[in-house]
């Protein structure tokens, strides 16, 4: 009997059944160095955090994060903003966490100034690439076009740190084109592994994002790539959002010949930002949002988040009407699509709502 | 009372009258460090510990070889920049060594966090007497109750392994300024009670063969004693719940700032909540003054 792409999924996913899966444990907290930005992205999840004074994360604020996140068992952390290397301390937050026993990833635009660079590369060189990540994310020089100067700076830093870079995309637009990635993994040496995220909503401001109803579409325009995936040897990785209806059974199989399980989840990803705030994620910034002293482990600050998602998803369990009583979604192979997106469908479907889940969302609208 | 450690300059002559004596040996630069055990050994002094002065962060400090397990106390300025003082930790962390660091200075409290926790052991002192208790408070917390694995921060690890409630404290050992334990001598053999005396010229004895006689000088006596003065004077200090380990040593910036009475308590406190620990953290050990 033949068995479906779907059915090996499972096989591999149902053992984990019960542990949340979705809501990776080994989910790596995302820490804030700055709030600034030399970038301007049109899908920006991040520009709830941006506006208002320049905000830099204090040393004492970083030892105690790596203090809490090394007596909840954490050995990795991931560093973003904004744009993590305009802190003036980056590399010696870098170099630090390092020697604390972290694996670091730093999620970098990868506009940075030569003399920063020049740094990067004399204190970062002897380094091991699978202790260090830089995930550049990479915006495609013809649909989304950058300023010549700014082009010029990603490409340098490409050239000098490629070997511990990522490439990273966000897709916003339908007609995204991916072609320029495989060009720049191959003549850079980047690592050989492709982490693709998909632009959502974020209440209360205007930006791109892809519609619900237009992640199929997405899917399959990715999976239209696939030939080149296969020959550059390159591996797909999805980020948050991806519900795995939307993938065929062809797609799934394809995307079980790379290693490491397909996520089709939704974090909690964990951001701390300076101010030592703690959110759900970037699109959720302002949805209960926590102060990280009110915690003493990783653990308890997860199941903070788990228990507003369960308590979201026991009204509306997930992107789609389908999503309610799906058997993949209550196995945990699914997270029923991005969190974000179901907490935008109670500003439009439902009007009456718990106190605990309103929080003041109904403040904003879902941009687009 | 046991015979003082002499804190001595790297001077030869001097060391040579200073035979059969302990020495706390400064020198100004770490690559004065081998030439200064030579001198030692060849004194017939016996070693308590090298000191370092530097005028140079400590990120920014030439370290050569240094031979393991000597006892070293390395003061500077500041720690530097991390991403300098990272290409040194491997070898720091195999050494016998405290970093002293003054905690006047705003960035050094977050800089002698930074040691700690990549496992320097180090010491905060004060220099001129400003002192922000709140986040020196912040510091000793995080001294003693992280749970995170963190080398000792002197004083407070001295405090909490040392405090009882029914005697007083004297912790200024830690960073040798204790006269019971430690004279201070400059090149020319006068000796003072203490470093800071030793800068003013406010020496207790004129040449080292005076100390033979240490216990017995009426400075050192006055000194042991000094607390006494805040009772007779009816002195705040003698009626602030941090008494037992803090002796008054703040009182000539209480006027200015207050603060060291609350930290004093709640020093206390931590002691208390650091021993109720189920687990305590053990430090790794290293020498101490």
């Amino acid at each position: 009997m033949a068995v479906t792409a779907i059915q090996l999924c499972l096989a591999v996913l149902l053992p984990l059944r019960g542990k949340a899966l979705f809501a990776r444990n080994d989910t790596m907290p995302n820490i804030l160095l700055t709030t600034l930005c030399n970038r301007s992205c049109p899908y920006c999840f991040a520009g709830n955090e941006m506006p208002g004074p320049a905000n830099l994360i204090s040393r004492e604020n970083l030892i105690y994060i790596a203090d809490f996140l090394l007596a909840s068992g954490q050995r990795h952390i991931s560093l973003l903003g904004g744009e993590p290397t305009l802190h003036p301390e980056c590399l010696d937050f870098i170099l630090y966490l390092l020697d604390r026993g972290f694996n670091v990833t730093v999620f970098t635009n990868g506009i940075l100034g030569q003399c920063d660079l020049d740094e990067f590369k004399r204190h970062l060189a002897g380094v091991s690439v699978e202790r260090l990540d830089f995930v550049c994310n990479l915006n495609n020089p013809i649909q989304t076009p950058a300023s010549a100067q700014e082009s010029e700076k990603v490409h340098t830093f490409l050239e000098t740190m490629g070997p511990w870079t990522t490439p990273g995309f966000n897709i916003y637009r339908l007609d995204f084109s991916l072609d320029f990635l495989f060009d720049y993994i191959g003549r850079y040496g980047m690592k050989r592994r492709l982490r693709l995220g998909i632009a959502h909503p974020v209440p209360g401001s205007r930006t791109d994002f892809i519609q619900t109803g237009e992640i199929r579409e997405v899917v399959s325009r990715l999976y239209s790539y696939r030939r080149f995936f296969d020959r550059f040897r390159v591996s797909p990785g999805l980020d948050c959002g991806f519900p795995i209806c939307k993938f065929s059974d062809e797609e799934l199989g394809w995307l079980h010949r790379f290693p490491g399980n397909p996520f089709f989840g939704c974090g909690p990803a964990i951001d701390i930002s300076p101010d030592m705030s703690v959110y759900h994620c970037f699109p959720l910034s302002k949805y209960h949002r926590k102060s990280l002293f009110e915690f003493d482990s990783m653990a308890r600050l997860r199941e903070h988040f788990r228990t507003i998602r369960s308590a979201i998803q026991a009204e509306i369990a997930g992107i789609y009407d389908e999503c309610d009583g799906c058997q993949r979604r209550e196995d945990g192979v699914c997270s029923g699509g991005g969190l974000c997106r179901i907490v935008g469908r109670f500003v439009d479907e439902a009007p009456i709502r718990l106190a605990e889940i309103e929080d003041g969302i109904s403040g904003y609208r879902i941009s687009g | 009372m046991e015979f003082p450690v002499i804190v001595s300059p790297d001077n030869e002559d001097l060391l040579e009258k200073l035979t059969g004596r302990r020495v706390a040996l400064r020198v100004g630069r770490w690559d004065r460090i081998a030439a200064g055990l030579e001198m030692v050994r060849k004194s017939g002094c016996s070693l308590f510990c090298i000191i370092v002065e530097s005028d140079r962060p400590v990120a920014d400090i030439d370290f050569g070889d240094c031979p393991a397990g000597v006892p070293l106390a390395l003061m500077a300025p500041s720690t530097g920049r991390f991403r300098s003082l990272a290409r040194h930790l491997d070898m720091l962390r195999t050494l016998n060594l405290r970093v002293y660091l003054p905690w006047d200075s705003a960035e050094n409290l977050p800089g002698l966090r930074i040691l700690s926790s990549v496992g320097i052991n180090c010491c905060a002192y004060s220099e001129t007497g400003l002192t922000d208790w709140e986040a020196l408070a912040d510091l000793a917390t995080y001294a003693l109750l992280e749970r995170a694995p963190h080398a000792a921060i002197e004083p407070f690890a001295y405090i909490a392994s040392n405090y009882n409630p029914s005697e007083y404290l004297h912790w200024g050992r830690v960073m040798f300024d204790d006269p019971t334990c430690f004279a201070h001598s400059d090149e020319a053999g006068r000796v003072a009670l203490s470093r800071s005396e030793l800068a003013r010229g406010c020496f207790v004895a004129r040449s080292p063969r005076e100390i033979s006689a240490w216990p017995e000088l009426p400075e050192v006596r006055d000194r042991k004693l000094s607390w006494k003065r805040f009772f007779a004077e009816n002195h705040p200090c003698a009626s602030c719940p941090g008494w037992k380990i803090c002796l008054g040593k703040f009182s000539a910036g209480l006027a200015q700032n207050g603060g060291c009475a609350t930290f004093f308590e709640e020093m206390i406190d931590l002691v208390h909540r650091y021993r109720a620990m189920p687990a305590p953290r053990r430090e790794v050990e290293i020498w101490r003054p």
